[in-house]
């Protein structure tokens, strides 16, 4: 895997997500740019970054999951 | 960080179900974390298929803020299971317009009647592998660990532009970092016989 192709998955692996003014959650803007192969394997390699996360958060809770609380408690 | 959940099976019983549903519609939001904690890898999992046509990230934390926001409406599913069903719907549906956005209305209708995924798995947390995660994670060289470690304090809250440049680093540089991260991460985990994405709930 090049090291273009890797940074440009990585933009998409993380959860931070903008949040509209109509409250809904936009795609990563990196997203679209990727090819539907990178797509899937952004998606395979945020699976298994999540599972990192939550096993590593005394409460199981992945980056995203914070993501989702936070917005709910603003 | 100490909320979440306990390794419940999401699939709980008509009675837990019931009790979840009491307390999120009272706005616990201790309960909805520890749902969080149980549903998301089957949340996500369920989407993987979509992952060509959707943003998997935006998908899932979308459904999880509908399934919260509509709390006080939602009616217990008579064969229990109400939030995982819920959730599941949603999900689907989302990525589901997205994939008409896309253009590939051929695959919706196979997608439409595709079985909700199975919810009997354990979600116990595994003492092993998260004790194998801190090891692996602490041989990192400095900055693949400032990078991981800088995402995972952000929370999902902040972008990489900030993240990296509060670390010193440009943006670019900074997602070669964790690639690096979670390669060595991996490589390490292989070592000793743990294949993350196989030991997935």
């Amino acid at each position: 895997m090049s090291h273009e192709r890797d940074t440009m998955i990585e933009a998409v692996v993380g959860a931070y997500r903008y949040q509209g003014a109509d409250g809904r959650i936009r795609p990563a803007p990196a997203w679209r740019d990727l090819t539907p192969e990178d797509r899937v394997e952004a998606a395979r390699q945020a699976e298994v970054q999540r599972r990192i996360e939550a096993e590593l958060d005394p409460g199981r809770l992945s980056t995203t999951a914070h993501a989702v609380l936070a917005r709910i408690r603003r | 960080m100490t909320e979440g959940g306990h390794g419940r099976d999401p699939s709980a019983s008509s009675a837990e179900d019931a009790e979840r549903l009491a307390a999120m519609a009272a706005g616990d939001a201790q309960a909805f974390a520890s749902w969080l904690a149980d549903m998301e890898p089957a949340l996500r999992a369920s989407l993987q298929p979509f992952a060509a046509v959707a943003d998997v990230e935006a998908v899932v934390q979308e459904t999880f803020l509908r399934v919260w926001h509509g709390r006080g409406a939602i009616e217990p599913h008579p064969k229990g299971r109400t939030l995982e069903r819920l959730a599941f719907t949603i999900g689907r549906r989302l990525a589901i317009d997205e994939a008409r956005r896309a253009g590939r209305e051929r695959d919706v209708a196979a997608w439409a009647e595709a079985e909700l995924p199975a919810l009997e798995r354990d979600t116990s947390p595994d003492p092993h592998l998260r004790a194998w995660i801190e090891h692996c994670r602490s041989r990192l060289p400095k900055k693949p660990f400032a990078a991981l470690q800088a995402r995972i304090d952000a929370a999902g809250a902040r972008r990489d532009r900030e993240l990296a440049a509060e670390l010193g680093m440009q943006e670019n540089t900074f997602l070669q970092n964790l690639s690096r991260a979670r390669k060595l991460l991996t490589a390490c985990l292989e070592k000793v016989g743990i294949v993350l994405s196989e030991v997935m709930p």
